[in-house]
């Protein structure tokens, strides 16, 4: 990593004042509060009249709307009707079309005067708990809980750092330029940037604002204590070898951050920019002098946003629960889109499978040693000259061949297509774009050219919906040719990367379609890149089956369009550590479908590390091996006999627990919760959990711990709650609320099954997961204290959007009383059958000694004896034996009960 | 015919037939791991009851089991579980596929029948590749000892010439020391004389002095140039030892394309440099063209922008160079740089990066211009004790030999094998057939010797030390050549050509193979290289055999920037030639070739490949009948 070519707060000029202003600095005032169309409208003035017309501060625009469920939109823009030289940038295509149906129309605002201030402030209702308060002297906007202490929730400019710049008109002689390294930014608006103070009440902690790579729980930045740190950024770059502890921006930026504290009780806020933003955590204390003091000042936590352009458009989700405000930030951005179940599987990928021998000969190794793989990629080099959507006919003659004899093993090919287009006249989509003027312009009007893999490239411009809907086209069968139905893509270098641009991207001053300056969608750009290609997917299938593409680029929206990983990762165990941080916080903040390199992208791993890295990986996500050019190959089978039979049973893990995976999927799908969770989702009052990122949640019912040190056997892993924890490997049995030593033997990362809970599994083994539909189902039953467990089981088609109308198996299965029952879920009118059976019911924690069960309506037997927790299991083999119901003879999508004599 | 069975009519199914008394002995089966037992009831009834997969070998039901097909026809094959009904034809009669998921028509018929081909034609290409690997025994076995006939006889000659070129050496100096005694008692005669004429004119004797320095230093340098006009020997174009040194090392390595060395002329060592001349005058000429053909090669490239493929090159230190230079980049370099932090690409490249001959080889075109002058040195001075740094070919897969068998259907490299003459010229016979060559400077050097003794006196007769010293260069630099000739000859015999020398042939030898637009020259114990026009990577150097001979390696290749020293591992097979191919790069900088050679034929393979084949045989004999 270069620090010095990429900007530090000091060098941002926006960053910088924002950073120096001091408490209190705000003068603005509210005035004009009034109700129209649903809405609190008011104006921002200054509190003393402006002194000369030079300075002219213009009143800016408020307005405030409350949604169901608890969220507040807060909006303040400069006044359209007093002819600002330019529109301000609003970001379009985020918050999702159905949001403003959840608008509450407000009807009435009611005044309160605080304690201690002049001027009543304005009080609206928000839901049957809270209420968002506008408080006009000084300005400060907030919400809060209607009963008992009315405690506050989370706030914005209760420290007086609300700015906003205002666009002027350039007058004869200003220079607005700015200069870093080579790079000149004309800054035709001048300043434009905006920022203000955000405080959540009762925490512990403040998570989110993804990209970066540090621990889980936000550190903070700034104040007494706290080392010399820059805030946290977000500028979607694409950072040569990154560090894995740094607040440094990475490839994408969700200006959302989730406050969680003792009280167990969650609050959000979400700032909708696609500007560059810096975060910063502010200390306890950092306001000492300010003499500003707020209620319940103890366990409050105050955070500076700054954004170099846009507007203010917020969001304050007031939880109270972890579930509550991820569902109430999917509402506005919405949930994860449900994968197709090859996605879930396991991805082979590295840089590059060189030609369609390679590609055959990694393929067939996996079958000679019996590891399933769903997926196998094709890095830039499988193109003519880096041209996308083209073939190197010297490597790939017969791609679409290829891909069949993929297909025909059930397996799937990606190819990447990146959103620089080689500056070619004889390329066809060059000479398209050209013709068409999709491309971004630079400051002067031109197509910008920028250099990246093909060399001199240009940009598509992504903002455009028509632009969009064109690229989208390029993925027909027609116009990709070589392409065939089993093929699907991957967009890197989307922030975008350009290698000659200023930090590695493109410069500020760029211009997209409407006069919007670069600098206003940076952020965006690799959303809308990603959304254009994913929808283009599905239309190639005429919509009916769901796309896969993987995106590095993120913004608040990703989630809709596909999957996402963490980018050019190393090879260290530090990289592995932090991988479990970085995912934690983009499932937090909507972005469940993610991984991070299986094996480290630089660098060659270590047989341990790799091992470990697979024994992890195979709880990510998104679970993907890849590798840059430069290092040996490290395809599962090449370090030993030893090493492929623990990365296969890592892998096979994986795919024994698929039916859970695609179950946690669709929640994702339906609420927003994320597949993977931070341990405090589930357990928000364990205080113990707060910071913990190297365990985590796979839904509800499995806690895993990763291996992150070299040479280590054994982990302490802390199980958080009351409730009791059965080892996932051997069946032993582990009272919840504290921390043991746990063995974590090369075979195997210490992982748990929730006692309460039941997991719902495939253990044969296939080739890949296409393979595995027909199967049988194995349900592992953890009982709890009270002889009880309950989990869920989805199924669908795998791969169409058939299941939107209906076509899909919801199941609840519940032991109570001795009886395991299973029960529809899905509304009555959703149908698919299925003919697979549950073969195997293990029951863990059971107290008598049953030996055989009653099967309804089947009036059958089955019969009770001890078997293997996990078949093929490295460890379970020679493990505990378990109650085992043998051969229950039931279908998945029937009604049933098994009852235990 | 029916192609699928179903596991209601065979509970026995995926048993192979050795197992099938242990499933079938008594009604309650154990568990072959020990853990368990299980019924009749149980078997195969598509519910693991045994971790190791014995309750279930017709069925997919345990991660572990396999699946025995008979393949009738063909041969049987032993399956994963996994593959059991997953709705995909392995087996070749379609048993693993009864589920009604899928129809697999039986192929095995014509499947045995081309595999029973494929395998005779096999065993036909070992039974004459182990002819040819006899003869080459027989051969190695001559060589070896003619080898060791020579380095006996070049060892005692070495001695011998060792005691004339010691006495000439002392006689030389003792000439030299008298000389020096002349030129001082000249020299001071001189003075006197100056000083006197100095004393009678004073003022002009500087520059006086002066000219006679200049005098005696156009003398020196004319007796200098005059010693080997003086000799008479047929080799004494050579004026200069290291010249001669070098040119030996030329002919030695120069590749005679046009004449397997085998065939090439007896030479006498004394001869040796006469023979030299033409090639060493070629390699001169070619050396004077490089630079110039490398710069048109160079621009070729610039302008061809149609080359697809992107090898990345080697830039060492590209972030120093970021940092340092990007305040005065061009756009374009910028964007170079930058992107050669991923691909490790030479940056400083125009527009077709991917065209240009690498860096590395450039540097290294100028330092070794495919003249081996270099590649001599090394061979004589480099040890052999690199085993340490060996690369433990961790991507090579030890398969079995059968899966590589495919000789016959190899077409995609071009491929020859060269000898690249060093150490074939079979100077033993020469130096046998030639006996006196010794003897006549014994006695030349006698002669003089007793000459130049008989003068002891002052002054020395020119003529007569002149001789002295024509003579002692003459003898030190065959004394040279005789020496290098023996250490390369002791590296050769120390050499692992196999345990029946079957590999001695690669000694000297080079296998090439023409890749799209690389050269592979892979060379018998010395080196591996990849050429792309004029300029040449090195891929490694000879490293050893690996896996009992199945693998050779090269190590300690070209640096890769970013990566590591560039190495190769050839895997060996039987074929009739020696033949190489399939040169690949399956990681950066580390490569992959199959070199077929009769070496590899051995009879123990063969009477297994018999076995296999009398087995496929009888065992078609009675589902041939079913069959019809």
């Amino acid at each position: 990593w270069k620090k010095e070519e990429f900007r530090s707060c000091d060098q941002t000029p926006f960053c910088k004042r924002a950073r120096s202003r001091s408490p209190g600095a705000c003068s603005l005032i509210a005035s004009d509060v009034s109700i129209a169309d649903g809405d609190l409208l008011a104006k921002l003035l200054p509190k003393i009249a402006n002194q000369s017309d030079e300075d002219q501060i213009k009143p800016l625009v408020l307005s405030l709307s409350v949604y169901t469920d608890g969220i507040v939109r807060l909006r303040i823009d400069e006044d359209h009707t007093l002819n600002p030289p330019k529109k301000r940038f609003r970001v379009p295509d985020v918050v999702v079309s159905d949001f403003d149906e959840k608008k509450i129309w407000l009807q009435k605002v009611a005044t309160e005067t605080i304690a201690g201030d002049a001027t009543p402030s304005s009080v609206v209702y928000v839901s049957d708990g809270y209420e968002a308060v506008v408080r006009h002297e000084p300005f400060e906007v907030f919400v809060r809980e209607k009963s008992g202490e009315r405690r506050r929730v989370v706030s914005l400019n209760s420290h007086g750092l609300f700015d906003f710049e205002q666009l002027r008109k350039k007058a004869e002689g200003d220079n607005w330029e700015e200069k870093f390294r080579t790079h000149t930014d004309s800054r035709p608006y001048g300043s434009q940037s905006i920022s203000f103070d955000v405080s959540f009440y009762d925490s512990s902690f403040v998570y989110g604002i993804p990209e970066h790579a540090t621990s889980f729980a936000l550190k903070p930045t700034k104040g007494p204590g706290v080392e010399e740190s820059e805030p946290y950024r977000l500028f979607n770059l694409d950072v040569f070898e990154y560090d894995h502890e740094s607040p440094f921006g990475l490839y994408g930026s969700i200006p959302f951050m989730v406050s969680h504290g003792k009280s167990g009780k969650t609050s959000g806020f979400f700032w909708l920019n696609a500007a560059e933003m810096q975060i910063d955590v502010l200390a306890n204390g950092w306001d000492a002098e300010s003499g500003i003091a707020l209620p319940s000042s103890e366990s409050r936590i105050d955070t500076l946003w700054m954004s170099e352009a846009g507007i203010v458009d917020t969001f304050f989700f007031v939880g109270p629960g972890p579930k509550d405000v991820v569902k109430q930030y999917a509402s506005v951005t919405g949930t994860s889109a449900m994968p197709q179940l090859f996605a879930t599987g396991y991805h082979q990928c590295r840089w590059n499978y060189k030609d369609e021998e390679d590609v055959a000969q990694v393929d067939s190794k996996f079958d000679e040693h019996d590891i399933p793989y769903d997926v196998l990629w094709l890095d830039i080099e499988h193109t003519d000259g880096k041209r996308y959507f083209t073939w190197d006919s010297a490597l790939f003659p017969n791609p679409e061949e290829m891909q069949k004899k993929l297909a025909a093993k059930g397996r799937r090919m990606v190819t990447i297509v990146d959103p620089h287009i080689k500056r070619d006249d004889s390329y066809f989509l060059h000479k398209e774009a050209t013709q068409m003027g999709y491309y971004v312009k630079d400051s002067s009007g031109k197509d910008f050219d920028g250099w990246c893999w093909p060399g001199s490239s240009s940009y598509i411009d992504m903002l455009s919906p028509e632009i969009r809907e064109w690229w989208g086209g390029r993925f027909s069968y027609k116009n990709y040719v070589g392409s065939t139905p089993s093929l699907y893509i991957w967009n890197d270098m989307n922030e975008p990367s350009v290698f000659n641009g200023p930090e590695v991207t493109m410069p500020r001053d760029a211009l997209h379609v409407g006069g919007v300056e670069h600098r206003e969608v940076h952020n965006a750009y690799g959303y809308y890149f990603h959304m254009a290609t994913s929808d283009g997917l599905v239309i190639r299938e005429e919509g009916k089956d769901r796309p896969f593409v993987l995106s590095r680029a993120i913004f608040p929206g990703t989630q809709r369009y596909g999957a996402i990983w963490t980018g050019d990762n190393t090879a260290e165990w530090e990289h592995l550590r932090v991988s479990i941080p970085m995912l934690l916080t983009l499932g937090l903040t909507g972005i469940t479908f993610s991984g991070a390199d299986v094996g480290g992208f630089f660098g060659n791993p270590e047989p341990e590390l790799l091992v470990r890295w697979y024994q992890v990986g195979a709880y990510y996500p998104f679970f993907r091996g890849h590798a840059h050019h430069d290092t040996k190959r490290r395809e599962p089978w090449l370090f030993g006999e030893r090493n492929t039979e623990l990365m296969r049973d890592a892998i096979h893990t994986r795919y024994t627990l698929l039916p859970y995976f695609y179950t946690l999927f669709r929640e994702a799908n339906v609420t927003g919760v994320p597949v993977v969770r931070p341990l405090w989702m589930e357990f928000p009052q364990d205080e113990a959990t707060f910071s913990n990122d190297e365990a985590f949640m796979v839904g509800n019912a499995l806690l895993v711990q990763g291996v992150y040190t070299k040479g280590t056997t054994h982990a302490a892993v802390y199980l958080p709650g009351k409730a009791s924890w059965y080892d996932l490997r051997d069946g032993k049995t582990y009272v919840g609320g504290k921390t043991y030593k746990m063995d974590a033997p090369e075979e195997s990362i210490p992982a748990f099954q929730r006692a309460g809970t039941i997991i719902p599994r495939k253990d044969r083994f296939r080739r890949s997961s296409s393979q595995m539909d027909n199967d049988p189902y194995t349900l592992v039953v953890a009982l709890n204290s009270t002889q009880e467990a309950d989990g869920e089981l989805y199924i669908d088609d795998g791969k169409s959007f058939e299941f939107k109308r209906g076509s899909y198996i919801h199941r609840r299965f519940l032991f109570s009383n001795g009886v395991l029952t299973s029960t529809n879920l899905a509304p009555s009118q959703a149908r698919l059958s299925s003919q697979c059976s549950i073969d195997r019911i293990i029951l863990l924690g059971h107290t008598s000694g049953p030996k055989s069960a009653l099967v309804e309506p089947l009036n059958q037997k089955a019969e009770i004896e001890m078997g293997p927790l996990r078949m093929g299991g490295l460890v379970a083999s020679s493990g505990t034996k378990v109650l085992t119901i043998r051969k229950p003879g039931v279908r998945v999508d029937q009604d049933w009960t098994v009852k235990v004599l | 015919i029916r192609s699928s069975s179903s596991p209601l009519n065979d509970p026995f199914l995926g048993i192979s037939p050795q197992d099938e008394k242990y499933y079938k002995s008594s009604s309650e089966i154990k568990c072959k791991d020990g853990s368990k037992r299980f019924t009749k009831a149980q078997l195969n009834d598509d519910f693991c009851d045994c971790a190791d997969g014995t309750d279930e070998p017709g069925t997919s039901a345990c991660p572990n089991g396999k699946f025995y097909c008979r393949n009738a026809g063909h041969s049987p094959l032993v399956l994963f579980s996994s593959r059991v009904n997953d709705g995909i034809c392995d087996c070749c009669d379609g048993s693993d596929e009864y589920g009604g998921n899928v129809t697999c028509p039986n192929t095995c018929w014509e499947a045995g029948k081309a595999a029973r081909e494929s395998l005779k034609k096999k065993i036909e290409t070992y039974k004459q590749g182990l002819v040819v690997r006899r003869k080459e025994i027989e051969q190695a076995k001559v060589g070896l000892e003619k080898d060791a006939a020579e380095l006996k006889k070049l060892k005692s000659e070495e001695k011998i010439l060792k005691g004339l070129v010691q006495q000439l050496k002392e006689r030389k100096e003792e000439i030299e020391k008298v000389e020096e005694k002349e030129r001082l008692q000249k020299e001071k005669e001189e003075k006197e004389r100056k000083d006197a004429v100095l004393a009678a004119h004073p003022g002009k004797g500087d520059s006086e002095e002066k000219k006679t320095d200049d005098n005696e230093k156009v003398d020196g340098g004319t007796d200098g140039a005059e010693m080997p006009g003086a000799s008479q020997d047929q080799d004494d174009d050579y004026p200069d030892e290291d010249t001669h040194h070098d040119e030996i090392g030329n002919y030695k390595d120069f590749p005679t394309d046009e004449e397997p060395a085998a065939e090439a002329e007896p030479t006498s060592i004394l001869e040796e440099a006469t023979h030299t001349n033409p090639p060493d005058e070629h390699i001169v000429d070619t050396k004077k063209e490089s630079p110039s053909s490398e710069d048109s090669l160079t621009d070729g490239s610039q302008n061809d922008a149609s080359t697809k493929r992107e090898e990345s090159d080697e830039v060492k230190k590209v972030d120093d160079l970021v940092s340092e230079k990007k305040e005065e980049l061009s756009k374009e370099e910028l964007g170079r740089l930058v992107a050669s932090r991923w691909t490790g690409e030479k940056s400083d490249k125009p527009a077709e990066a991917d065209d240009i001959p690498k860096a590395d080889d450039q540097e290294s075109h100028e330092h070794t211009p495919i003249t081996p002058h270099e590649v001599d040195e090394d061979d004589g001075f480099v040890s052999d004790g690199d085993e340490d740094t060996a690369d433990e070919g961790k991507y090579s897969d030890h398969e079995p030999e059968d899966d590589s068998y495919e000789e016959e259907h190899r077409h995609d490299s071009t491929s020859s094998y060269k000898s690249d003459a060093e150490d074939d010229l079979d100077l033993s016979e020469t130096t046998t057939s030639n006996p006196t060559w010794l003897e006549k400077i014994q006695k030349t050097v006698k002669s003089i010797l007793q000459a130049v003794n008989l003068i002891q006196t002052t002054p020395v007769d020119k003529l007569e030390a002149d001789r002295v010293r024509k003579e002692y260069d003459e003898s030190s630099s065959k004394l040279n050549k005789i020496q290098s000739r023996v250490s390369s000859l002791e590296k050769k015999l120390k050499q692992d050509f196999g345990p029946e020398k079957e590999f001695y042939s690669f000694h000297g030898r080079c296998f090439e193979s023409k890749q799209g637009k690389y050269t592979y020259k892979v060379c018998g114990y010395k080196e591996a290289t990849q050429e792309e026009g004029y300029s040449k990577t090195r891929l490694g150097e000879w490293e050893k055999f690996e896996n009992s001979y199945q693998f050779m390696t090269y190590t300690n290749g070209d640096k890769c920037w970013n990566g590591p020293d560039r190495s190769l591992k050839i895997k060996l097979r039987c074929g009739l030639k020696n033949e190489l191919m399939d040169v690949d790069e399956p990681s950066r900088c580390e490569y992959a070739a199959v070199l077929s050679t009769p070496a590899r034929c051995l009879e123990d393979k063969l009477k297994e490949l018999e076995q296999k084949l009398e087995k496929m045989m009888s065992q078609d004999q009675p589902h041939s009948h079913d069959e019809l």
